[in-house]
């Protein structure tokens, strides 16, 4: 019993890596209205190009989120007209021919970090990782492992800027009016087409800093891509597509659920747990927890 | 008295805080036309869906035929002899015309070769024969809303709801059309029909009834729905042709 | 039915059938007769992935699981309660159907998008569950009685890839039932309105789709003779699947077919020449699916017959109705 709130913390902690992961793909589904199923590999990326830039540089990789992030971002960026162009609706159904398109990324981002990294699980090292606050109180243990408040801090930072941008820019008002009704968004001046290209970058960039984060304060490996996705899809799905104000509590109730696992379970479940879960959700409550989604 | 085909009941849709359609009631003849008017917004939309099916009443309910179809699917509401045309067009982009009716046939005509048979007799009878084996998706848009048409006739009604057919056609067109629905009326089929055109309207139906915000206003003859103030009042300020 | 001599595709489909009756009395080599079993075997895959796919626009990305059901169930029918071996395979077609059933009822109701996250995460769950359940040998896998024939198998795949792809002619091109899917497809509440129950159909879309797709697991089960989860509910069935038909060509039955031989093809030569460069594959297959779906919408098939009557026409073969056709002019 005295594991349950440190089981508690642990996961709030995760949780809050997971929120930024499900704002930025929910925020992608709204605007471009496609399931990006490349998310969980654009995190795995990420986690290997702050894992290699560590090494060259020795940098701390908390100082390397902003290099990541510029490169992700212009590669998000570059490809976007890409799926701009599936998406027209060349064929009869556009959105499935996304995530088609977006599958067969997923293939190339596997298949190359499979060739280019090997086989092998690596965690990244910080000057973060190997502190902890303990709190004491009688027979009352917590321990707040540094790396993983180094996290938390982190996903409070990228929410409060994304907060920031979606709601008090002009930019953020566009993406807010693109999300909505394309059309009108058209004709009152917001330029779709450059807007949804950030908005893609901006998906990539954090997609692949968070993965830096997940890297350094649980592990990265070619084979972490899929896992992620199912986390960012049951996030997503459990707030209820395209509502990011769902986003926080869904996210804190994966990294409870997996944290519980871990203490309490044997963790080969969790992810069967997980799509246990993910199942039940979409036959009950399609539209998310709070019947918010589209 | 026979018994109406549509009877309408107090019929009330809300969505949210939102009430579309409030406290509606009215019946329909067979083989009469009765027009649904009022201005932008009215309800006039949501009580066809409400009475197609793809609604369900928050109060209230619909009998047709004297038979209660308030909750009932849209599939089970063709079955029964309904058919409908969306405002927003709806053909099956990707399928010829001709595919379009055959599907819309397999209702009466379960066997393939029946069905596409009978979607060549639906296709003369509203001129789009011509046009058959081109992809719907090429149609303009008057051979859209014509198509629209021939699907809800290709499964053979007694009761059509027609949302809009005519407005964003030029005059020539509308004419057609116009003449289409009297040719349907004179198959003995019953109309319920929504114009924003009101020459047309006017022009057609036996019966209106007109909606502002949700609720009925009016009812009675062309003229004398034209004479009544609350009528008027409600449409001041907005164009009419 | 007067019509099925003037369908052209379906005689095609008749001659290629009748050609490879008689592979056997001319290629002796067991390697390229299993090979040849193999193409079979991905043709019958990549048919019954389209028929739900193609038809109704729903992609199952976890299409493997149900050929996973199909070879499990036979395998442990055959060693654990001596079941014959068709007997054996015809129930794992039975579970899969009930399968589908469980998974398509609340799922299908749901757009596309939604369907797709689900089977892909219901897929992987199966996988994870067979890993961890000792009844199906877990990691380890079930060894079967070993009954090497290649012949044999060669005719039992023929013959059950060659049924599966005459029903399947029969219902989605020629009978009712496909045009209705694709009216589903093209706009669900229009088809409503048409009298068309979606939901209903769509199920029967996914058993369709379920069925063959177990019942080619089975007769893989007892060909291969040893089957784990890695190889049977591993991702590559339903990757490979899915490539086969988008380039191949959606929707058309013919097109995946084509499909499936090119790609087997390519992969064959592939792993015969460049065995080193395995990890490429997947970043191959990854390529040729985003490129396909970028450059060539309508697969392979799309290319031999450009449409001239608009942009989106994703059926593109229409089956020939034995009706006289009108003297006017397209417009």
């Amino acid at each position: 019993m005295l594991q349950l709130p440190q089981a508690v913390i642990d996961g709030i902690m995760l949780g809050s890596i997971y929120i930024i992961v499900g704002i930025a793909f929910s925020l992608v589904f709204g605007v471009l209205h496609i399931i990006d199923f490349a998310v969980g590999e654009w995190i795995m990326l990420g986690a290997f190009a702050g894992m290699y830039l560590n090494l060259w540089t020795r940098l701390d990789p908390f100082l390397l989120l902003p290099v990541v992030f510029i490169v992700f971002a212009a590669l998000g960026y570059l490809l976007q007209p890409v799926i701009h162009r599936v998406l027209s609706g060349v064929r009869g159904n556009p959105l499935l021919m996304g995530i088609v398109f977006t599958f067969g990324l997923t293939l190339i981002f596997q298949g190359s970090a499979q060739t280019a990294f090997g086989f092998k699980t690596h965690s990244i090292p910080s000057r973060f990782s190997n502190g902890s606050f303990d709190f004491e109180h009688g027979d009352f243990f917590l321990t707040f492992s540094t790396v993983r408040i180094a996290g938390l801090m982190y996903a409070a930072v990228i929410t409060a800027a994304l907060n920031y941008l979606l709601k008090h820019t002009n930019f953020g008002l566009g993406v807010r009016a693109l999300a909505q009704r394309k059309e009108i968004a058209g004709l009152m001046g917001v330029d779709g087409r450059r807007t949804t290209g950030l908005v893609f970058a901006l998906y990539t960039g954090i997609s692949a800093m968070t993965g830096v984060v997940i890297g350094t304060v649980l592990s990265v490996s070619f084979r972490m891509g899929p896992e992620y996705s199912i986390f960012a899809f049951f996030v997503v799905v459990l707030a209820g597509m395209g509502y990011l104000a769902g986003v926080p509590a869904a996210a804190l109730l994966l990294g409870i659920l997996q944290s519980f696992f871990l203490v309490y379970a044997n963790p080969t479940y969790t992810l069967l747990a997980m799509f246990g879960v993910l199942y039940l959700i979409l036959l009950v409550s399609p539209r998310g927890l709070f019947r918010k989604g589209m | 008295m026979a018994e109406p085909i549509l009877r309408v009941e107090r019929v009330s849709k809300a969505f949210g805080g939102l009430t579309a359609v409030n406290d509606v009631s009215f019946e329909m003849n067979r083989g009469e036309i009765l027009g649904l008017i009022g201005p932008n917004g009215a309800g006039k939309t949501t009580l066809f869906n409400v009475i197609s099916g793809y609604y369900r009443p928050t109060h209230g309910r619909v009998f047709f035929n004297g038979r209660d179809i308030s909750h009932k699917p849209p599939y089970y509401l063709a079955a029964r002899g309904i058919g409908r045309t969306f405002q927003v067009v709806k053909p099956f982009a990707g399928l010829t015309v001709l595919e379009n009716i055959t599907i819309a046939s397999f209702l009466k005509h379960p066997r393939r070769a029946q069905a596409e048979a009978h979607a060549w007799k639906v296709l003369e009878f509203t001129g789009l024969a011509d046009r058959a084996k081109i992809q719907a998706a090429s149609l303009t848009l008057a051979g859209r809303k014509r198509l629209e048409i021939s699907k809800a006739l290709a499964l053979e009604p007694t009761f059509l709801l027609l949302d809009e057919v005519v407005a964003g056609l030029n005059p020539t067109e509308a004419d057609r059309t116009i003449e289409l629905i009297l040719k349907v009326r004179d198959q003995g089929i019953t109309i319920l029909i929504v114009e924003h055109i009101m020459r047309v309207i006017m022009g057609i139906s036996d019966r209106l009834v007109v909606l502002n915000f949700g609720m009925k206003i009016a009812e009675g003859s062309p003229a004398q729905v034209a004479a009544d103030p609350g009528v008027i009042k409600a449409y001041l300020g907005e164009e009419q042709e | 039915m007067i019509t099925l001599k003037r369908d052209r595709r379906l005689q095609g489909a008749v001659v290629v059938c009748a050609a490879l009756l008689l592979v056997p009395l001319a290629v002796h080599d067991t390697f390229y007769l299993r090979v040849l079993t193999e193409a079979i075997m991905w043709i019958g895959l990549a048919l019954a992935f389209d028929a739900l796919a193609g038809y109704t626009g729903y992609l199952n990305f976890g299409h493997q699981a149900f050929f996973g059901i199909g070879a499990y169930t036979t395998a442990v029918l055959m060693m654990k309660s001596g079941w014959p071996f068709f007997l054996a395979v015809a129930a794992g077609g039975v579970a899969a159907a009930i399968g589908a059933l469980i998974i398509g009822l609340p799922t299908l109701r749901l757009r596309g998008t939604y369907f797709a996250i689900a089977t892909w995460a219901l897929a992987r769950a199966i996988q994870q569950l067979a890993l961890v359940t000792n009844l199906v040998g877990g990691p380890g896998g079930i060894r079967l009685t070993a009954y090497l024939n290649p012949v044999y198998f060669f005719y039992v795949m023929l013959g059950v890839v060659a049924a599966i792809f005459f029903v399947l002619w029969f219902l989605l091109e020629r009978a009712p039932f496909g045009l209705k899917l694709k009216a589903i497809r093209e706009d669900q509440d229009s088809a409503k309105a048409l009298g068309l129950n979606p939901t209903l159909l769509k199920n029967l879309a996914f058993i369709l789709s379920a069925v063959p797709t177990a019942l080619i697991g089975g007769v893989f089960a007892y060909w291969i003779t040893y089957i784990d989860p890695g190889s049977t509910l591993g991702d590559l069935v339903s990757d490979q699947a899915l490539v086969m038909v988008i380039f191949g060509g959606m929707g058309t039955l013919i097109g995946p077919a084509i499909g499936a031989v090119l790609i087997f093809g390519f992969k064959t030569l592939f792993w015969t020449y460049l065995a080193a460069y395995e990890v490429l594959y997947t970043i191959v297959l990854g390529g040729v699916i985003a490129l396909t779906v970028v450059f060539l919408p309508n697969g392979v098939l799309g290319l031999f017959y450009r449409s001239r009557r608009g942009r989106n026409a994703p059926s593109l073969l229409r089956p020939k109705t034995g009706m006289p056709e009108p003297s006017g002019k397209e417009a």
